[in-house]
C-alpha cells in the first residue's frame, strides 16, 4: 500500500505537516493578526505546554492504552508547587524537584492499576482524573494560590540568545522522546506491546513493566507542565488543567497516532499540538466564542480518528487515483493479493 | 453415482485485478450437486479471490456466475447467501460472548409477538436439531469462548449448513482441526455431498484433498492449472501444477540428532491438567508430539516455555534443573515458542520485518544504551537472504506478507535469539506448499546446528516425516515414544484416539 505514494509514505509525519499549513494559511487569510510576531510568540507559547504533555500521551497511545488524568494531575501539581513555595517557604528548585518527583507517583498510580491491577486505562485514567483534581480542591481550601514568588516567572518568561525558553524545553524533551522511541530498547518495547500483547509476551518482553513506564513519563509530562503553567501565571489553581488531555491526546491522534497502539510518532505530536493551538489561535481571534472553540477542538479529534481508522481505504483510493492518472499500473505493491483480501474482510474495528 | 448429476453452478470466465495484481485471469470452474470439488493452490494463487466472488464480497471484473444455466449476479453476502451460498472463512466469524445457539442463530434469531421477542425455545431446540443432525455433540448453551478452536469450527459449519443452502463453499475448515476432526468433519462433508450439495473444498493439505475429493482444480497465479477427476491425479501431478515445477523431495528431512540431551523432562505436571510426563530431547533431534487437539500437547508447551507453572516434576536444560515463571526467563535461557496462531500470538503487523526479528532480543543490537539500527537492517538482510523471505518486508510492514514469509521471520526471530531449544506449535497451518519446503529445509537447518525441536502438528504426514522420534500425547500424557519410522499415519491415529476426549479442548490465551 505505501509504496503507492512514495513521497508521502516515506515522510511519516507529511500528512499532518500538510495540515498543518493548510490551517495556518486558512486562520492568515482569516485575520491578520495571526502572522503578527506577537502572536506567533503566543502561540509557540502556548503550544510548548499542550506539546509536552501530549509526549506523555503518545506514548501512552503508543502502549495501546489512553491517559486522560493529565488535566488533573497538573491542576495538583500547580497547587502543590505553589504550596510548597508560598506556604512553606521552599526554594523554586527544590519546590521543582518534589514536584517531578510526585509527578512521577501520580503516573506511577495510573501505571500500576491499568498493568499488574489488570483494570483498563480508560477507566483507571478516568478515575484519578476525578481523584487528582479532587485532591487539588483540598489545598487551600479549593481557592487559587496567587502571587506565588517573583522567582518563578523566569522559568517560563526566561530568554536564551533571544529565544523564550519553552522552546528550548519543548526541543530537548522532543529530541529524548524521539531518540528514545527509536533507539532504545524501552522504546521499541512501547511499540511492540501497542502492536500486538501477546506476541511481545512471547517474545520475553516485560508487558506491565513497559506499560508502567509509558504512564511514569506520562506523569513526568505533565509534572514539567504543571511548573510552567504556575511560572507562567505565577499562581496555582485546581482549575488549572481542564480540558488539557482533550487537547494532549488530540495533538498525538491528529499528529498521526493509532489510538489502536503500536503506531504513531512524536514529531507527529509536536505537529499535531502546533495544529491544534494555531486553530484555537485562529478562532480567539476572530472572537469565536468558548463553546464553540471547544466544538472545534472535538470535531478536530473525530476527524483525526475518523482518518486514522480509514487510512488504509483512503490509501486505495489515492492509489487508484494517482495511477490512473500517471497512466500506468501502481508499483506492485502487493504480490499477496489474497492476503490484502483477508485483511480487509477480517479488519473489524 | 448413478446418472450423471447435473451441474448445478458455474463459474465462467472469471477475471478479477486489484490493483498491481492480477488475482483471476479467465478461471471456469463446475460445480456439480453431490460433487465435492477441492480447490488447491499457493498463497496468492486467487483461492480466496474466487471465494469472495462466490460469496458476493468481491465482483468479478469479466466473466459470470451461473446457476442451472441462468446467469445471477451477487451484489454483496446476502445477495449470495438468499442464492444459496453458504460460506466458511479460514478466520471464524463466531461471536465469543455470545452462546453456541446464539451464534448458530445470529442475525436471524427465531422471533414471537410481531418479531419483538426472541424465541429462545425455539433457537434452542433448532440448535440441538442442526447440531446433532451434523454429529455435533456441544453444548449449545456453552459459551463460544470456551469451546476449543476446532469445536468453534464445527459450529462455523453448523452455523453455515443450518441455513438452506445449494453450495457449500469452504476455505481451509481443517486448518485449525486435529487429525480426529478432521475425519469427522470430512464425513460431514461427505454425507452432506450425499444429500445434493455442491461442495467446494479449499485446503492446502494435499494429503487430505485426496481422500475427501472427487475432482480437484487447481489454481496458479490467478489461472486455472488444471482440474481433474482425483482418480486421474497423483500428489505429484497437482504439487507440480501449484508449484509450476515438479518437486523432487516433498518432506526433504535430514536426520542431525546428537547423542547429548538438550532437554529433559522428569514427571512433569502443572495445574491446567499436563500429567506426569517424560521425555527428552537429544541437540539436533526433533520430536514430534502427537495426538489430538486438546490432548495436552499445547499444556506441555505452555509449561516449558514458563507460561504455565509446573506443580511437580524437573525440567533439566543442557543438564541444568530450570524453573520458568515467565517467557522472558525461558527466552533468556533459549527456549523459544513460535506459536500456533501466527497472527494473533507471533507477528508484530505495526513492525517491518527487521523489527519483527530483533525484537525478542534487542540486547544483542546495543551500542551502550541505544540499539544500533545499521547493525539491525544489515543483520536482518542476512537472515531474509538466508531464509528466502521476500525482500518487500525489509521495508514495509508485514502485514501484506504471505504467510510462509510470515513464519519465516518468526523463524528468523528466534534464530536470532539464540535459541537452543525451539517449539515450534502448528508451524506450516496457512502456509503454502512452496512455503512448507522452505520451513522444512529451515527445520533441518537449525537442527544441523545442534538446537533442539519440539514439533507440534496435526498434519500427521508432515509430523512422521520431519521428526526422528514421536511422542504420542493423550489425556494429557505422554502414552509413548517411537522413532518416527516405527509408525505409520494409520497407526500414529489408533494410537492418539484411543477413547479420545475432544472436548478437553480449551481455547488457549498464551
Amino acid at each position: 500500500m505505501r509504496s503507492r505514494l512514495p513521497f508521502l509514505s516515506r515522510v511519516p509525519v507529511m500528512g499532518p505537516i500538510i495540515s498543518l499549513v493548510a490551517v495556518s494559511i486558512a486562520v492568515g487569510l482569516s485575520t491578520d493578526r495571526f502572522m503578527l510576531l506577537d502572536n506567533l510568540n503566543n502561540v509557540a507559547l502556548q503550544a510548548s505546554i499542550v506539546a509536552i504533555v501530549a509526549v506523555g500521551s503518545t506514548l501512552v497511545i503508543l502502549t495501546g492504552g489512553i491517559d486522560l488524568s493529565p488535566g488533573s494531575a497538573i491542576a495538583l501539581l500547580t497547587m502543590i508547587m505553589a504550596s510548597l513555595i508560598k506556604f512553606e517557604g521552599m526554594s523554586a528548585p527544590a519546590a521543582i524537584v518534589l514536584v517531578l518527583v510526585i509527578s512521577i507517583v501520580l503516573g506511577a498510580v495510573n501505571g500500576v492499576l491499568s498493568s499488574y491491577g489488570r483494570i483498563p486505562s480508560f477507566i483507571v485514567t478516568l478515575a484519578t482524573l476525578g481523584i487528582y483534581r479532587g485532591i487539588a480542591f483540598l489545598f487551600n481550601d479549593g481557592s487559587p494560590i496567587f502571587s506565588v514568588s517573583s522567582s518563578l516567572e523566569p522559568w517560563f518568561y526566561g530568554k536564551l540568545f533571544g529565544i523564550a525558553l519553552p522552546f528550548f524545553y519543548v526541543l530537548i524533551i522532543y529530541a529524548m522522546a524521539w531518540g528514545f522511541l527509536k533507539y532504545t530498547p524501552s522504546g521499541r518495547r512501547i511499540y511492540a506491546i501497542g502492536g500486538n500483547e501477546s506476541a511481545a509476551r512471547l517474545s520475553g518482553i516485560n508487558v506491565n513493566q513497559t506499560r508502567l513506564m509509558a504512564f511514569v513519563i506520562a506523569g513526568l509530562m505533565a509534572g514539567i507542565a504543571a511548573i510552567l503553567m504556575t511560572a507562567r501565571l505565577n499562581s496555582g489553581s485546581p482549575n488549572y488543567g481542564v480540558g488539557t488531555e482533550l487537547q494532549a491526546i488530540g495533538a498525538a491522534v491528529v499528529g498521526g497516532a493509532s489510538l489502536a497502539g503500536g503506531s504513531g510518532h512524536v514529531l507527529g505530536t509536536l505537529i499535531g499540538a502546533a495544529i491544534i493551538v494555531v486553530v484555537q489561535n485562529g478562532l480567539n481571534l476572530n472572537a469565536v466564542p468558548t463553546s464553540w472553540q471547544n466544538i472545534t477542538l472535538g470535531a478536530i479529534i473525530l476527524l483525526a480518528v475518523f482518518i486514522d481508522m480509514w487510512r488504509a481505504d483512503f490509501g486505495r483510493l489515492m492509489g487508484k487515483v494517482w495511477s490512473r492518472r500517471a497512466g500506468r499500473k501502481p508499483a506492485s505493491a502487493n504480490t499477496d493479493g489474497e492476503d490484502l483480501d483477508g485483511d480487509r474482510a477480517g479488519r473489524g474495528r | 453415482m448413478t446418472v450423471a448429476p447435473p451441474t448445478m453452478w458455474e463459474v465462467r470466465a472469471i477475471s478479477k485485478a486489484f490493483p498491481g495484481v492480477q488475482a483471476l485471469d479467465q478461471v471456469s470452474l463446475s460445480l456439480t450437486a453431490g460433487e465435492i470439488h477441492a480447490l488447491v493452490g499457493e498463497n496468492g494463487s486467487g483461492k480466496s479471490t474466487l471465494v469472495k466472488c462466490l460469496a458476493g464480497v468481491h465482483q468479478a471484473d469479466r466473466g459470470e456466475i451461473r446457476l442451472g444455466g441462468e446467469t445471477i449476479t451477487m451484489p454483496n453476502p446476502i445477495a449470495a447467501r438468499q442464492r444459496g451460498v453458504a460460506t466458511i472463512y479460514q478466520e471464524l466469524s463466531l461471536v465469543p460472548t455470545l452462546t453456541v445457539a446464539e451464534n448458530i442463530f445470529l442475525g436471524r434469531f427465531p422471533t414471537v409477538m410481531a418479531h419483538q421477542i426472541v424465541d429462545w425455545g425455539t433457537m434452542r431446540r433448532e440448535s440441538v436439531r442442526t447440531l446433532r443432525g451434523l454429529g455435533i455433540e456441544i453444548d449449545p448453551d456453552a459459551v463460544v469462548k470456551s469451546l476449543s478452536m476446532a469445536e468453534q469450527q464445527l459450529i462455523e459449519i453448523a452455523k453455515a449448513m443450518s441455513e438452506d443452502s445449494s453450495l457449500l463453499v469452504m476455505d481451509e475448515p481443517t486448518a485449525a482441526l486435529g487429525i480426529s476432526e478432521t475425519r469427522r468433519l470430512q464425513e460431514l462433508i461427505r454425507q452432506l455431498a450425499r444429500q445434493g450439495k455442491a461442495i467446494l473444498y479449499i485446503s492446502h493439505r494435499i494429503d487430505e484433498v485426496f481422500q475427501i475429493a472427487d475432482r480437484i482444480s487447481v489454481l496458479k497465479d490467478g489461472r486455472l492449472a488444471g482440474s481433474s477427476p482425483v482418480r486421474a491425479l497423483s500428489v505429484d501431478t497437482v504439487v507440480t501444477q501449484m508449484l509450476g515445477t515438479a518437486v523432487a523431495e516433498h518432506y526433504p528431512k535430514q536426520h542431525h540428532a546428537q547423542p547429548s540431551l538438550c532437554l529433559e523432562v522428569e514427571e512433569l505436571s502443572t495445574d491446567l491438567g499436563v500429567r506426569e510426563v517424560s521425555f527428552s530431547v537429544h541437540q539436533g533431534e526433533v520430536l514430534g508430539l502427537g495426538g489430538m487437539v486438546g490432548s495436552g500437547r499445547t499444556d506441555i508447551a505452555r509449561a516449558l516455555f514458563g507460561v504455565d507453572r509446573p506443580t511437580a516434576g524437573v525440567i533439566r536444560l543442557n543438564g541444568r534443573a530450570v524453573r520458568f515463571t515467565s517467557p522472558e526467563q525461558a527466552i533468556a535461557q533459549g527456549v523459544a515458542l513460535v506459536p500456533e496462531n501466527r497472527k494473533a500470538d507471533g507477528l508484530f503487523m505495526n513492525f517491518r520485518g527487521p523489527e519483527n526479528i530483533t525484537v525478542a532480543n534487542l540486547r544483542a543490537l546495543l551500542y551502550g544504551p541505544f540499539l544500533d539500527l545499521r547493525r539491525e537492517a544489515r543483520t536482518s538482510r542476512e537472515y531474509f537472504a538466508k531464509l528466502s523471505i521476500s525482500p518487500a518486508g525489509m521495508d514495509r510492514t508485514v502485514q501484506y506478507l504471505s504467510g510462509g514469509n510470515q513464519q519465516k521471520l518468526i523463524l528468523a526471530r528466534w534464530l536470532f535469539s539464540k535459541a537452543r531449544l525451539l517449539i515450534l506449535d502448528e508451524p506450516t497451518q496457512g502456509v503454502d506448499i512452496g512455503a512448507r519446503i522452505e520451513v522444512y529445509k529451515i527445520i533441518n537447518e537449525l537442527t544441523a546446528l545442534g538446537i533442539a525441536i519440539l514439533l507440534i502438528s496435526s498434519d500427521y504426514p508432515e509430523l512422521l516425516a520431519m521428526s526422528d522420534r514421536v511422542a504420542i500425547v493423550h489425556n494429557k500424557r505422554v502414552l509413548q515414544i517411537l522413532p518416527a519410522s516405527q509408525l505409520t499415519e494409520y497407526r500414529l491415529l489408533e494410537l492418539a484416539s484411543r477413547s479420545s476426549h475432544p472436548s478437553e479442548g480449551r481455547r488457549h490465551e498464551i
